[in-house]
C-alpha cells in the first residue's frame, strides 16, 4: 500500500495524510466544544455574580452541567486526541496504523458528545458533571458518555499502536522524543481514567434503566478515579505541550532527559491515587487511607509537577543563553519573543498553573484545610487555575503553531492573536484568585443563590464577599473575551484564512521533537 | 523578519545548536548553575508558596473561630 504523506517545510517531518486529517477533525470538534462550554461559562458566571443573577435555579444547574461536561471532558479530550495523533505518527515520522478505526473512534466520540449534549440541553440530565448517585439522569446521557469514552479509549490504543509501528518500521532513532514520551504517559493515565469511567458509568447506565443498584459511596470513589484522573491526563498532555512550545518558539533544550522522563513516570504511579483527596470528608474511608493517598502519594505527583516547573523554564533559559542571550540573570527572558502567542501562552500557562493552581492545590489537599474549604468556591478557584489557565492556555498556544503546520493557513487577525493569551490569562488570573478568596469566606460552590432568598434560615456572608465576587466576575468576563477571540481567530483562520504559499515558511528544519534532536547534555 | 499571520518560530526559527558536547563548562555558568535566572524564579515561587500557606491559615483561623 502506498503511504500518502507530505514533508513539512519547517520540521522536515513526514506528515501522514490520515494523521493530518484526524488532527484537523479532532481540533475542529474541540473548538466547537469550547464554544458551547464557553457560552455556558458566561451564563454560569453571570448567575453566580449576585448583582446580575441571570438564570433561574433550574437553568443554572442545567447550564452548569453543560459547562462542566463540555469543557472538562469533551473540549479537553478532543484536543488531547489531536495531541496524541501529533505526538505519535507525526513526531515519529510514521503513519496512523489503522485510519478507519481512527475515524470510527472519532465518530463514536462525536455521537457520544452529541447525545450527552442533547440530554443536558433538554433538561433530562440536570445532575452536574459528577452526577452523584442517586441523582438520576436519562439513560441516554450515561450512554453518550460511555460512547465518548470508548471512542477516546480506541484513540489511545491507536496511539500505542503507532509507537509499535514506528519502532518496527524504524522511523526514528534512539528513544522516543521526550514530547512523545510525555504524551504516552498521558495516554496511559487516560487508559486508567477511562477504565474507571467504564467501571462506573456502565453500572450507572444500568441503574438508570432500573436493572441494578449502585452504592453512592462506591460511586463517588470510582467516579473520582475518572473525574480527577481525567485532569491528570490534562497535566501530562499540558507538560508535553510545554516542552513542544519551548522547542518551537525559542529552541529550548532538555536540561536532563532522565529527570524529565522520571517526572512523567511519577505522574503514572501516583497521580491517580491522589484523586482520593475528593473523599477527604467522606465517612466511608479510614484516616490512614486518606492520609496515605492525599499526602504521600499526592506529594509525589506534586514533585513531578515541580520538576517540570523547573526544567521547562530552565530549558528555555539555557536555550536562549546558548544563542547568545547571556546578559545578567534575566536577559534571556527579556529578549524572548513575547509577541509570539505560542511563547506567551507557554509562559503564562507555566506561571498561572504553578503559582495559583499548584499552590492552592497542595494547600487544599491537606486534610484539615480540606475539611474547612470542601465544597466552597476555593475548589473551582484551584482547578480553573490548573485546567483553564494551565491546560487550555497551553493548548491555545499550540494551536497558533498547528494552524500553519497542519491546516497550512496563516493566523487571521494576527495583532489580536498576539494579545489574546495575555487577555485570557490575565482574566483567568483575577477570576481564579478571587474565586479562591470567596471560597475562603465560605461561599459555596455549585450554588445558585448565596443570598438564600425564600429560605427558612438566614446566612450572612462577610460584606467583603460582594466585592470579591464582583472582581471574580469581571476577571471571568475578560477571560471570556479572550476565549471568544481565540475561537474567532482559529475558526476564521481554518475556514476563511489565507493559505500559506510555497516558501513562506522557513525550511530550517526545526526539531520540535526535543529529546530526539537538541539536548542539553552539554550542560549537565 | 516576522511575517504577518505566522508565528516567529516558523518564519524565523531559533538557530540550531551544535550537536556534539565537547564537555566544556558553559561560559556563564557560575555558583547558581547553568540556569541562574530560573533558580531565582524558583526561589520566588517557594516564597510565594510559604506566604500563601501561612496567609491561608491566618485567614481561615479568623473566619472559622472555635468556641
Amino acid at each position: 500500500m502506498r503511504w500518502i504523506h507530505r514533508v513539512c517545510p519547517v520540521t522536515g517531518l513526514k506528515i501522514d495524510r490520515q494523521a493530518d486529517l484526524l488532527i484537523r477533525a479532532h481540533g475542529v470538534a474541540a473548538t466547537v466544544a469550547l464554544l458551547i462550554g464557553g457560552i455556558a461559562a458566561v451564563l454560569v458566571l453571570l448567575t453566580r455574580w449576585q448583582a446580575v443573577h441571570l438564570l433561574d435555579a433550574v437553568w443554572f444547574y442545567r447550564i452548569l452541567t453543560v459547562h462542566g461536561l463540555t469543557m472538562l471532558i469533551f473540549f479537553i479530550l478532543f484536543f488531547e486526541m489531536a495531541v496524541l495523533y501529533f505526538t505519535g505518527p507525526v513526531l515519529l515520522n510514521s503513519r496512523v496504523p489503522a485510519p478507519r478505526v481512527g475515524w470510527a473512534a472519532f465518530a463514536l466520540m462525536v455521537a457520544g458528545a452529541v447525545l450527552a449534549e442533547w440530554m443536558m440541553w433538554t433538561g433530562r440530565a440536570d445532575v452536574l458533571l459528577s452526577s452523584y448517585v442517586p441523582l438520576r439522569a436519562h439513560p441516554l446521557y450515561y450512554l453518550g458518555i460511555i460512547l465518548f469514552a470508548v471512542g477516546a479509549l480506541i484513540v489511545t490504543f491507536q496511539f500505542f499502536a503507532s509507537l509499535v509501528v514506528a519502532k518496527r518500521e524504524r522511523t526514528y532513532e534512539g528513544s522516543v522524543p521526550l514530547i512523545t514520551f510525555g504524551a504516552a504517559t498521558a495516554a496511559i493515565i487516560a487508559v486508567i481514567t477511562l477504565g474507571h469511567g467504564a467501571g462506573i458509568y456502565i453500572p450507572t447506565f444500568l441503574w438508570s434503566l432500573g436493572l441494578m443498584d449502585v452504592d453512592p459511596q462506591i460511586y463517588r470513589m470510582v467516579w473520582w478515579a475518572l473525574g480527577h484522573a481525567s485532569q491528570q491526563v490534562n497535566v501530562a498532555a499540558m507538560v508535553s505541550v510545554w516542552y513542544l512550545l519551548g522547542a518551537l518558539t525559542v529552541g529550548s533544550v532538555v536540561l536532563n532527559e532522565k529527570i524529565s522522563r522520571t517526572a512523567f513516570v511519577l505522574y503514572i504511579l501516583f497521580i491517580s491515587l491522589a484523586s482520593a483527596h475528593h473523599l477527604l470528608v467522606d465517612p466511608g474511608f479510614g484516616p490512614a487511607w486518606k492520609v496515605v493517598n492525599t499526602s504521600y502519594f499526592m506529594y509525589m505527583a506534586v514533585l513531578a509537577s515541580m520538576l517540570h516547573g523547573f526544567t521547562v523554564p530552565a530549558g528555555v533559559e539555557v536555550g536562549q543563553r546558548l544563542r547568545g542571550y547571556t546578559q545578567g540573570l534575566f536577559g534571556w527572558i527579556r529578549r524572548a519573543p513575547w509577541g509570539d502567542p505560542g511563547f506567551s501562552s507557554l509562559v503564562l500557562s507555566v506561571v498561572v498553573f504553578g503559582f495559583v493552581g499548584g499552590i492552592t492545590g497542595v494547600t487544599i489537599g491537606t486534610e484539615q484545610i480540606n475539611m474547612i474549604v470542601h465544597n466552597t468556591l476555593r475548589v473551582p478557584g484551584h482547578f480553573h487555575a490548573t485546567v483553564v489557565s494551565g491546560t487550555a492556555m497551553a493548548f491555545m498556544g499550540l494551536t497558533y503553531y498547528l494552524i500553519p503546520l497542519i491546516f497550512r493557513k496563516k493566523i487571521a487577525f494576527w495583532p489580536l492573536a498576539k494579545w489574546q493569551p495575555y487577555l485570557f490569562a490575565g482574566g483567568m488570573l483575577f477570576f481564579s484568585i478571587f474565586m479562591s478568596f470567596a471560597g475562603g469566606f465560605a461561599v459555596p460552590r455549585r450554588h445558585w443563590d448565596i443570598t438564600f432568598s425564600n429560605a427558612p434560615f438566614d446566612l450572612q456572608f462577610s460584606p467583603a464577599v460582594d466585592l470579591v465576587m464582583g472582581v471574580m466576575a469581571v476577571g471571568g468576563l475578560v477571560a471570556a473575551v479572550g476565549g471568544a477571540l481565540y475561537i474567532l481567530i482559529t475558526v476564521w483562520s481554518v475556514f476563511f484564512g489565507e493559505p500559506i504559499r510555497e516558501g513562506e515558511l522557513s525550511n530550517a528544519h526545526v526539531r520540535p521533537a526535543a529529546g530526539a534532536g537538541e539536548s542539553a547534555t552539554a550542560v549537565a | 523578519m516576522p511575517m504577518y499571520g505566522l508565528p516567529p518560530g516558523l518564519v524565523n526559527p531559533p538557530r540550531p545548536l551544535p550537536e556534539e558536547d565537547d564537555g566544556e563548562e558553559l561560559p556563564w555558568t557560575g555558583k547558581l548553575g547553568p540556569a541562574p535566572g530560573t533558580l531565582i524564579l524558583v526561589l520566588i515561587f517557594l516564597a510565594a508558596f510559604a506566604v500563601y500557606y501561612f496567609a491561608n491559615w491566618k485567614q481561615l483561623s479568623f473566619l472559622w473561630r472555635i468556641g
